[in-house]
């Protein structure tokens, strides 16, 4: 019964963490570039004010445009049920593995972009084109890149990988895990929308992936959706921190241990925060036919992970 | 446990050695070629280093001295004087764009894990790990050889292939004798030397580094 107090409690700790977390990135890359930047707080109330507001949708629209924002929240929420974020034996772990997580995932970024071809735009048909040209390669990257961990821990549940991480240390310097979380760090970062791949903060619609299919988006619809990209983020810093780094996370369920996960998960996060902010001020944004081939390279080490981690076994 | 640490240490340095391979096939500008050429080379010296102290070879380390000075400074150097004095070129239209020859650097890894297989399942080395990725190597710098069209770019391509081959050869066999490899150094040197007579010799014929114009009748 803990456990499953525990993961409801796991979610709206990823709930309300996702903004700040979108937040520090933004007041941190701000500060790395000598503007002052708004507070780590502002995205909330971004939310608070994008609720409020009236929802306008076109004539043009069906149901798709409509149901998607609560598909795109609903399912980033759904994967935080299912992650190791503070503690490793959660029972809904055994609800679904990692396969479960990446699928989902895919779900609302297929829906997103059903839902940027919706009203006829011609901004939001191409953001969509775009963002299933990148989720095409970074998607299966994603999956391969966990599944060399699973091969290495046997298990594809990702509590029990980070459990058997935990239990033996050595197998971090291998090959075959160095190799996966680069290709997780790239293919989360062409996931999430932050450079080199998309600019999170861009205002040229010629530009942008992730934003040209939220434009026809507003009031509560924009503000769901906006959250679940915020905790997408989050999934995918998490997935990062825990699975390659795993120190911290608690694996039995006494109060001093949780506290500690908590604690640990909250400094990883700051500090691949941190690593992002600081990446997005060193490097420009990639052309959009340069993006396949720099995927095609996350999707090549994810593959040679898998192999080395198969092989070595 | 000693033994546990060499094998996940030489793995690591295999793989970042070939990581740099990869790197090449990303690249565009010849600049970057080089640099990749130079990356790898350091992370291969520094693993004969750790192969020497592990598996009690002291003649190692003076081949990872020679190693370096020859393929981390003398090397690139003469690359980069090379390029300065024939422009600064960029592997613009290779015969296979990027994204493929990316998937197909894959491929040929695997094949390459295919191939040793057999000789992994029955060694006993502690390098085992690594001897898949030193063919795979091969395989990479074969590609890069046979794919792009600039002289400059085939050049680095035979350097990794060459680093391939040190590679394969200090996992499987902890060093060959010093005399053989002071030869294979010596060699190294004078095929680089006269690819580089070549290379002025096609810049100054076709006032391009493209091999495909090599097959024109008049320019």
């Amino acid at each position: 019964m803990a456990g499953y107090l525990l993961a409801i409690i796991q979610m709206v700790l990823a709930l309300a963490l996702a903004p700040m977390l979108v937040g520090l990135v933004r007041w941190l890359k701000a500060r790395l570039q000598n503007r002052c930047g708004a507070p780590p707080w502002q995205p909330y109330f971004e939310l608070r004010k994008l609720l409020g507001k009236e929802v306008v949708v076109s004539n043009n629209t069906s149901w798709l445009f409509r149901v998607t924002p609560y598909i795109v929240f609903g399912s980033a929420v759904t994967v935080t049920l299912l992650l190791p974020l503070i503690t490793a034996n959660q029972p809904l772990d055994r609800t679904g593995d990692m396969l479960t997580v990446v699928y989902l995932l895919l779900l609302g970024t297929f829906f997103l972009a059903l839902a940027g071809l919706d009203p006829g735009t011609p901004f939001g048909g191409m953001g969509a084109s775009r963002e299933m040209t990148v989720a095409a390669i970074a998607e299966p990257t994603i999956a391969l890149s966990i599944f060399g961990l699973a091969v290495a821990a046997g298990s594809t549940n990702l509590g029990q990988i980070v459990a058997q991480t935990l239990a033996e240390p050595a197998v971090l310097i291998t090959p075959g895990h160095l190799l996966a979380f680069v290709a997780l760090f790239i293919a989360a970062l062409a996931e999430t929308g932050r450079l080199p791949v998309d600019n999170p903060s861009t205002h040229l619609e010629l530009t942008m992936i992730h934003e040209a299919m939220l434009l026809e988006y507003s009031g509560r619809y924009l503000a769901l959706i906006e959250w679940g990209a915020w905790l997408k983020l989050l999934i995918f810093l998490s997935l990062l921190a825990n699975l390659f780094v795993p120190w911290g996370v608690a694996t039995t369920l006494s109060l001093p241990a949780l506290v500690g996960g908590l604690a640990a998960w909250v400094v990883k996060l700051v500090v691949l925060g941190a690593a992002i902010a600081l990446l997005e001020t060193q490097i420009a944004k990639l052309r959009l036919f340069r993006v396949p081939e720099l995927l095609a390279v996350s999707f090549l080490l994810a593959l040679l992970a898998v192999t080395s981690s198969f092989l070595l076994r | 446990m000693n033994d546990t640490l060499f094998a996940q240490l030489s793995t690591l340095g295999a793989s970042l050695v070939l990581l740099f391979g990869i790197i090449l096939l990303w690249r565009r500008s010849l600049m970057a070629y080089v640099r990749a050429f130079q990356q790898q080379s350091a992370v291969l010296a520094a693993l004969f280093v750790v192969v020497g102290y592990f598996g009690q070879a002291p003649e190692l380390y003076v081949v990872a001295v020679i190693l370096f000075a020859l393929k981390v400074i003398l090397i690139p150097r003469l690359l980069h004087r090379m390029q300065n004095q024939v422009g600064i070129g960029y592997e613009a239209t290779p015969y296979l764009n990027v994204a493929s020859s990316v998937i197909v650097a894959g491929l040929l890894v695997l094949l390459a894990y295919v191939l040793t297989r057999p000789v992994v399942l029955t060694s006993t080395l502690p390098t085992r790990g690594g001897l898949p990725l030193a063919v795979g190597l091969i395989f990479v710098g074969l590609f890069v050889i046979i794919t792009r069209k600039k002289a400059l770019a085939q050049v680095v391509g035979f350097l990794v292939l060459e680093n391939g081959i040190a590679l394969l050869a200090v996992l499987g066999t902890f060093g060959i004798p010093l005399i053989v490899e002071l030869g294979v150094f010596l060699d190294l040197l004078m095929g680089f030397l006269v690819m580089q007579v070549f290379i002025y010799h096609i810049q100054d014929t076709f006032e391009s580094l493209d091999v495909d114009r090599l097959s024109e009748l008049k320019y």
